[in-house]
């Protein structure tokens, strides 16, 4: 399988609800289409919130993986 | 969700904090959100009142350590400044009720420039809580 490559990299780690939920809007929001943003978390809340947030707003969690308690998504603009 | 409006009633730093944090959410997936302040919350929407929040009764002497952990999260820990925050989303609007501005004095003087203004209680009612698709009330 090949290993997804990020456009960028937005680290919330320490961070609690809503600040991953509003920084990945904001980062999201200065991306192109097709681009790929790895999110880095650790407040576990993120593992229902950000496939949700991705859901409502039409982009793609291509990926979520869990490491060590740290939290890493990437998701694809495709809004 | 397309819209969502809030009443806030509660002004003690601590349970103001959850309204605003919802609408931060929301504001995060473009829902238009409409919040009207009601009796003693809408001293939050001036620049005294904000600073001046605090917590109250029996949580009263875990403040310090509420604030911290609220910075901590990642949130601004002063209740202005996440005001200034919702509003540069685009989408939260900010609305003092008259009556209560005219019982706990909030007026267009004093009133922050993030607001967009005094309303009646009853234009809230229809024309933003009626025609949402979802109402919360703190």
């Amino acid at each position: 399988m090949r290993a997804i490559t990020a456009t960028s990299i937005l680290d919330t780690s320490g961070k609690c609800c809503p600040m991953p939920i509003v920084e990945t809007n904001k980062a999201m929001k200065a991306m192109g289409l097709g681009d790929i943003l790895e999110i880095i978390a650790t407040d576990t809340g993120t593992q229902k919130d950000i496939p949700s947030w991705c859901e409502r707003t039409g982009q793609t969690l291509l990926s979520m993986a869990e490491e060590n308690g740290v939290l890493h998504y990437h998701v694809r603009k495709d809004r | 969700m397309k819209s969502m409006a809030i009443v806030i009633r509660d002004d003690s730093y601590d349970k103001i904090l959850t309204p605003l944090v919802f609408a931060y959410l929301a504001s995060a997936e473009q829902t238009q959100v409409d919040i009207l302040f009601v009796n003693w919350a809408v001293k939050a929407l001036t620049v005294e009142g904000a600073a001046s929040l605090c917590m109250d009764g029996r949580h009263a002497a875990d403040e310090a350590m509420v604030r911290e952990n609220v910075a901590r999260a990642g949130l601004p820990n002063d209740v202005y400044e996440i005001l200034k925050a919702l509003k540069a989303s685009g989408c939260v609007n900010f609305y003092a009720c008259s009556l209560a501005g005219a019982i706990f004095g909030v007026n267009e003087g004093n009133l922050i420039p993030e607001a967009e203004g005094i309303v009646g209680a009853s234009w809230f009612l229809n024309d933003k809580a009626a025609k949402a698709e979802h109402c919360q009330y703190f």
